[in-house]
């Protein structure tokens, strides 16, 4: 998780990736953002994501986003 | 059977009053036969292309759902060959001709009504299905309705079937209220429409159709274009979200005060934002997560600095997305360049953001402070109106000479706001409509950018101030609107 907290640190520093639930919701996470997170997730963790896993659900906080790798990467959470 | 004309007035007081009078059960039904009475109205030769449209899809999600995945890249041939078709044939000819001087016939085509916003919302549909956002439907005329439903085939806004179908068919209750609401939303999109797009159009029409002959009124022709497309687009949605309101049926906001944006990017999060959302979930993202540019992106990555690597792929699937937006707009170059521009901003402000939030920093800037916001805000502005140079001449030419002239050869005489016949019926009079009306439209975008709910703060003050309102709006239409109630069509009905 520090990792993940860390790849979102550095895609988009002005963000409380620990509290906030509505990256997506509130605009915080555009979709350059959110692409470039997706870049770094599957150079980092070897995984494949595809137009049909991005959705809201699956970015608007750090836990979700979290969740999504594992799923991804076929590891129980 | 355009917005603007009392036949449409009459024909939506009808199909409203009936969906409440009829069995309720029965209401899905009725708005399908008036969709279709509405989009014959156009003309029953237009039937072939909805109909294509919606068998086609339809059968491409039920197949899609029961697994043939590779149905729906055929069905999406099918739907954008036809709009291909019947928008760019003549596109594709002219340019022939112009490339290899051979002498191509040009067809007499005319574009069915709406094709854009359904093949649109078609393909959408498709995609969710594929990736599993929502079921397919199966009864076939409820389907039909999904694709056709009257009040937003002409100019959206995009539907998509998770959100708008569950409205569409579920059985609604009269709500005196809500009927109040959509009245009054229906009224203030005519007083956009007429009283500030309609008027505007005069100076527009004037100075963009002769500007070689009266050059220098550039930057008027840009501002008063600026007025006329946002109250044009914007009070057709609000009209077609009145009506549906008034049905009880909630569709996707396609503004939220868009002369507020900070930035090219966030302009698009608040402009035609159902377009935008379409082109992110449907273009962008498959483009973006592409086998192709997934080694593109590796490639980059490898070889330069980790930020540019990251950012470059995603600018690339940018600017490829806004030449779609451009094209979309119209089979012409100038709405290519229009959209490559916008794209080109976009993927720059990408490309540096880092190096941007680092010299805000350095400078002590903060994003909170209202200064900068504004800076923000009329830097938005000013890019946004070059943009409409490229948007609204009749050729790139055209677009960099009104801009030379503006700068070089700037006009604003007092014969904008006379009488002269030079400005087509212009006078002071429709100039101050113009102003006021975007007057009011200034108080009410500021009120609503503070979150404010106008039109629910309307709406609790007792009956007669209401009705007050409400007659004052009417009132508006009848006097300083410029068309007669039967003339009159909408700018992005023809996209």
């Amino acid at each position: 998780m520090d990792e993940l907290i860390e790849i979102l640190q550095d895609v988009q520093p002005d963000a409380d990736y620990e509290n906030c639930t509505t990256l997506i919701d509130d605009g915080i996470l555009d979709s350059f953002a959110v692409l470039s997170i997706v870049s770094e997730l599957e150079d980092q963790y070897d995984i494949r994501i595809t137009p049909a896993d991005i959705v809201p659900d699956n970015f608007n906080s750090a836990q979700a986003i979290y969740s999504m790798v594992k799923r991804l990467s076929g590891e129980e959470e | 059977m355009s917005f603007v004309s009392v036949h449409f007035l009459i024909f939506t007081a009808i199909c409203v009053a009936g969906y409440f009078i009829i069995p309720k059960k029965w209401q899905w039904i009725w708005l399908l036969l008036f969709s279709y009475l509405y989009y014959m109205a156009a003309g029953v030769r237009f039937l072939f292309f909805i109909l294509f449209s919606t068998v086609v899809t339809y059968i491409g999600g039920l197949w899609a759902e029961k697994g043939y995945r590779s149905v729906v890249p055929l069905a999406l041939v099918l739907d954008f060959g036809m709009l291909a078709a019947v928008k760019y044939t003549n596109f594709m000819v002219g340019n022939i001709n112009g490339l290899f001087g051979t002498n191509l016939r040009e067809f007499s085509l005319i574009l069915p009504l709406g094709i854009s916003f359904y093949t649109f919302q078609s393909a959408g549909y498709l995609l969710d299905v594929l990736w599993k956002r929502c079921k397919a439907e199966r009864n076939p005329f409820r389907f039909a309705l999904f694709i056709s439903f009257f009040p937003q085939i002409l100019q959206g806004p995009i539907g998509r079937m998770s959100r708008l179908a569950p409205q569409l068919y579920a059985e609604h209750t009269f709500d005196i209220r809500r009927l109040e609401r959509g009245m009054l939303r229906i009224a203030w999109g005519y007083f956009k429409k007429m009283v500030i797009a309609d008027n505007a159009a005069l100076y527009v029409n004037v100075i963009f159709d002769n500007f070689d002959t009266m050059p220098g009124y550039g930057i008027l022709g840009v501002l008063m274009y600026s007025a006329q497309l946002y109250a044009d687009f914007s009070g057709g949605i609000d009209i077609v979200i009145g009506i549906s309101d008034m049905l009880g049926i909630g569709l996707d906001e396609n503004f939220r005060q868009p002369f507020f944006a900070v930035s090219i990017t966030d302009f698009w999060h608040r402009w035609h934002i159902t377009l935008g959302t379409w082109m992110k979930d449907y273009v962008f993202y498959p483009i973006s997560l592409s086998g192709w540019m997934g080694r593109f992106g590796k490639f980059c990555r490898r070889k330069m600095n980790k930020d540019v690597g990251r950012a470059l792929p995603i600018c690339l699937a940018n600017i490829l997305v806004f030449l779609v937006v451009g094209i979309w707009h119209g089979p012409a170059w100038h709405y290519i360049v229009y959209g490559l521009y916008n794209g080109a901003i976009i993927a720059a402000s990408g490309l540096l953001a880092k190096p941007y939030r680092k010299a805000k920093k350095a400078l002590h800037i903060s994003d909170g402070s209202r200064g900068f916001r504004v800076f923000q805000i009329l830097r938005t502005f000013m890019l946004v109106n070059i943009s409409w140079y490229f948007d609204r001449s009749g050729s790139i030419r055209q677009a960099l000479v009104m801009m030379r002239d503006s700068i070089l050869k700037f006009r604003f005489s007092s014969s904008v706001v006379s009488s002269d016949s030079t400005w087509a019926g212009s006078s002071a009079a429709v100039f101050l409509c113009v102003i006021f009306g975007m007057a009011v439209v200034f108080f009410v975008s500021v009120q609503k950018e503070r979150k404010k709910d106008v039109a629910g703060a309307i709406l609790s003050k007792p009956l007669p101030v209401r009705f007050v309102l409400l007659l004052a709006l009417v009132l508006c239409l009848v006097l300083l609107g410029n068309r007669p109630l039967s003339v009159g069509g909408f700018i992005y009905a023809n996209f």
